[in-house]
């Protein structure tokens, strides 16, 4: 106890620095996050009362016994899976053609190009590639048909309708794991590759022993990110299909928000709490197995 | 002495009388948008005129906020003076809440009342209690591109199969003479199951039907050949006869403005509170007519839906609840009733002034066509929600995949819903 108050007493200027925020993290941060679980144990209609029911883990088991919920929550996980591989992908794969010297010429603008989405709102941005999918007048199609070839279904066909959502996600994020994957190109230890070469090193070797693991921190970044950002899904549903057609792009956001449109504050934040867990529970896994020293 | 305080008590009366009356505010939550908020400013104004110093003000929400703001705010006891809605969403609040006020005892004291019809007060009462006050009848006729129509013989279709032949026509005949192959014949929308169950309501109650999937007793109807009808041909419409927009499965109503008010749909819903803006010159420019719905079967009377009851509720933990029970009964006067028919087209007395509407506004405010009611399930069946819901789910997936056999759809939906309807009761 004495060792706690004299760290404390050693490290004052800092903990009074940090005080401030961390008083704000708990305000903002944890504690709506704990009064949201607490709102999954009470009855719904007395959720919001200052004394509510409680109900213990019936709405989990509500939840979980609803067969609408498990098709919801295997749709988002498959949409996840799909969404971080075409997004991590495709970001890496142009990060990689700008970091080259084939591109040096128009870099400033491929990359501007490229981000330009992320900083668009994201509304106005699903709107306009709601527009582009549109079955009787949107550019995909007239393009489509100008070509012969047959129509896409978009938005509007329950076969197609998560892939559309997939390309206008990527288009508005892949931006910002780019940039991120750039820096860490930046900063590599350019020596290493000369040093190989030298060492007879063909070009594919240099790329998978000497270039890949200096982008571990980015790649693992952007991997927890983009799971964060794919498992949450949610802006996109509401503007472009409202999780239709016939639910498939009904993913857990969406289908607990249209409970908690319904008032069923209980099962809602169930749902929440159970997609909270399922996040903290793969980006602390996908932390830990892209932090891990390579041979452990 | 004695005098000497009569006089002060007198002067102090009078000093009284000379100061303004103490401001007191009502606050008014409901869904109707701009022409909502400038009755509620006209209704403030004339309240204003008995209640010296009240003024009410009103704040509009998108009904999906609507139902969260309501439900929380009574059930943390921060509700509003007055709620405004239809009869069904404050059902639903009830539900949530068990906080809106029976207002039978205030009714009751109304002595101008005698155009509120029994099923007025019916369809105001839920599980015993009266919860609003009807103020405005919901009508939702059948309408129909005035220009549009001219072009291909100018009659109004009452029959299905006449709905159909225009249908095809303004897919397909470039009505808007763009040269482009960019209009439909219908205007619908089916995203939410309210969507799409709704717009089945308007074309099952407008044809001359009693329920659209359950009645009173409990029985699933949609299998009775006259309902499978009129569900058939609703499906087709979305499917097979391509009569809608290619992206109609993911229409909800702003989609179904757009549609309409953007000059690509023939025929649409037309609700009483659209005629104003619909009457617009930089919206539709008053270019549409209204009629009831179309017939399925010769032997049937066709009808302009009501739809619901729009009325006024009061929380049990109103802040004001006096002066709101007061504020609720004078929506019921004839200044506020023709205020609420010149800003929002309807209302429930029947002896205002329409001369100042427009045609197509009149068609609704003199009501001279046949009416069907909703049979309102919600009220008698607490789980129709739910099987709603399942319906609307059911019906997508037959809309997105068409069957190749409709019939042998609709039999499987109705077993279906049976056994749902049965397990959510028990």
């Amino acid at each position: 106890m004495n060792a706690f108050f004299a760290s404390l007493a050693r490290d004052r200027v800092f903990y009074l620095f940090v005080a401030p925020f961390a008083a704000l993290t708990i305000l903002f941060g944890v504690w709506p996050i704990l009064l949201s679980i607490q709102v999954s144990f009470t009855a719904s209609a007395t959720a919001l009362r200052p004394n509510p029911s409680y109900v213990g883990l019936a709405n989990y088991a509500a939840v979980l016994a609803d067969p609408l919920f498990l098709a919801s929550l295997w749709r988002t996980l498959l949409y996840t899976v799909l969404s971080v591989v075409a997004n991590l992908a495709f970001a890496f794969g142009f990060a990689v053609l700008l970091d080259s010297a084939l591109l040096r010429r128009g870099a400033l603008f491929f990359r501007l190009a490229i981000f330009l989405p992320v900083i668009t709102p994201d509304v106005a941005g699903y709107v306009v590639w709601r527009w582009l999918y549109d079955r009787s007048f949107g550019a995909i199609n007239a393009a489509l048909k100008m070509l012969g070839l047959p129509a896409f279904g978009g938005l509007s066909s329950a076969d197609t309708a998560m892939l559309s959502l997939l390309i206008a996600e990527l288009w508005h994020h892949a931006g910002f794991y780019m940039i991120i994957f750039l820096a860490n190109l930046a900063i590599r230890d350019r020596a290493l590759e000369e040093a190989a070469q030298i060492d007879g090193a063909t070009a594919w070797q240099r790329w998978r022993y000497v270039i890949l693991p200096q982008l571990r921190p980015a790649l693992v970044i952007n991997t927890v990110y983009a799971l964060i950002q794919f498992l949450k899904t949610f802006t996109v549903v509401v503007v472009m299909t409202k999780g239709g057609p016939n639910d498939q792009t009904n993913f857990v956001s969406y289908y607990a928000y249209q409970l908690f449109d319904q008032a069923r504050y209980g099962e809602a934040t169930a749902m929440a709490t159970i997609l909270f867990a399922i996040v903290i529970g793969l980006s602390l896994t996908a932390y830990r197995i892209g932090d891990r020293e390579p041979g452990q | 002495m004695g005098t000497v305080r009569n006089l002060l008590v007198a002067a102090v009366a009078v000093a009284a009388s000379l100061l303004p009356a103490k401001a007191q505010q009502l606050t008014v939550w409901h869904d109707l948008g701009d022409n909502g908020v400038k009755w509620f400013e006209a209704l403030s104004a004339e309240f204003a005129r008995t209640k010296p110093g009240v003024t009410v003000r009103s704040q509009s929400f998108p009904t999906d906020q609507w139902f969260g703001r309501v439900i929380s705010a009574l059930n943390t006891d921060t509700a509003p003076d007055l709620v405004f809605n239809n009869y069904e969403r404050v059902i639903r609040v009830q539900t949530q809440t068990n906080k809106i006020m029976d207002l039978t005892a205030l009714t009751a004291a109304i002595a101008d009342k005698s155009f509120l019809s029994e099923d007025d007060l019916r369809v105001a009462t839920f599980k015993g209690r009266q919860i609003i006050i009807p103020i405005q009848r919901v009508q939702m006729a059948f309408g129909v591109r005035k220009s549009w129509l001219d072009k291909n013989g100018g009659k109004f279709p009452e029959t299905w199969d006449e709905v159909k032949t225009l249908a095809a026509a303004f897919r397909d005949k470039d009505p808007d003479g763009n040269g482009q192959a960019d209009t439909f014949g219908l205007a619908l929308q089916a995203a939410k199951p309210r969507d799409l169950i709704h717009m089945l309501d308007l074309f099952t109650f407008g044809s001359g039907l009693r329920h659209t999937l359950i009645d009173p007793e409990g029985k699933i109807t949609i299998d009775q050949p006259a309902h499978a009808q009129v569900l058939e041909e609703f499906l087709k419409t979305y499917s097979t006869y391509k009569f809608v927009a290619p992206d109609t499965i993911n229409h909800s109503f702003n989609e179904m403005y757009q549609v309409i008010e953007g000059g690509r749909g023939g025929m649409f819903r037309v609700g009483d509170w659209n005629v104003r803006k619909w009457d617009g010159a930089n919206v539709l420019n008053g270019d549409f007519v209204s009629g009831p719905w179309p017939k399925f079967a010769a032997d049937r009377q066709n009808a302009v839906v009501i739809g619901g009851m729009r009325g006024v509720a009061v929380p049990e933990n109103s802040p004001n609840k006096a002066l709101a029970q007061e504020f609720a009964a004078f929506m019921l006067t004839k200044a506020a009733q023709q205020a609420s028919l010149e800003n929002v087209g309807a209302g429930v007395r029947k002896d205002l002034d329409v001369s100042k509407l427009s045609p197509r506004s009149q068609y609704f405010a003199k009501a001279e066509h046949r009416l069907a009611a909703y049979d309102f399930p919600e009220s008698i069946h607490p789980f129709y929600p739910e099987l709603e819901a399942a319906f609307h789910r059911k019906l997508l997936a037959g809309i997105s995949n068409p069957p190749a056999d409709w019939k042998a759809f609709i039999a499987e939906t109705a077993r279906e819903m049976r056994e749902l309807a049965a397990k959510l009761k028990g």
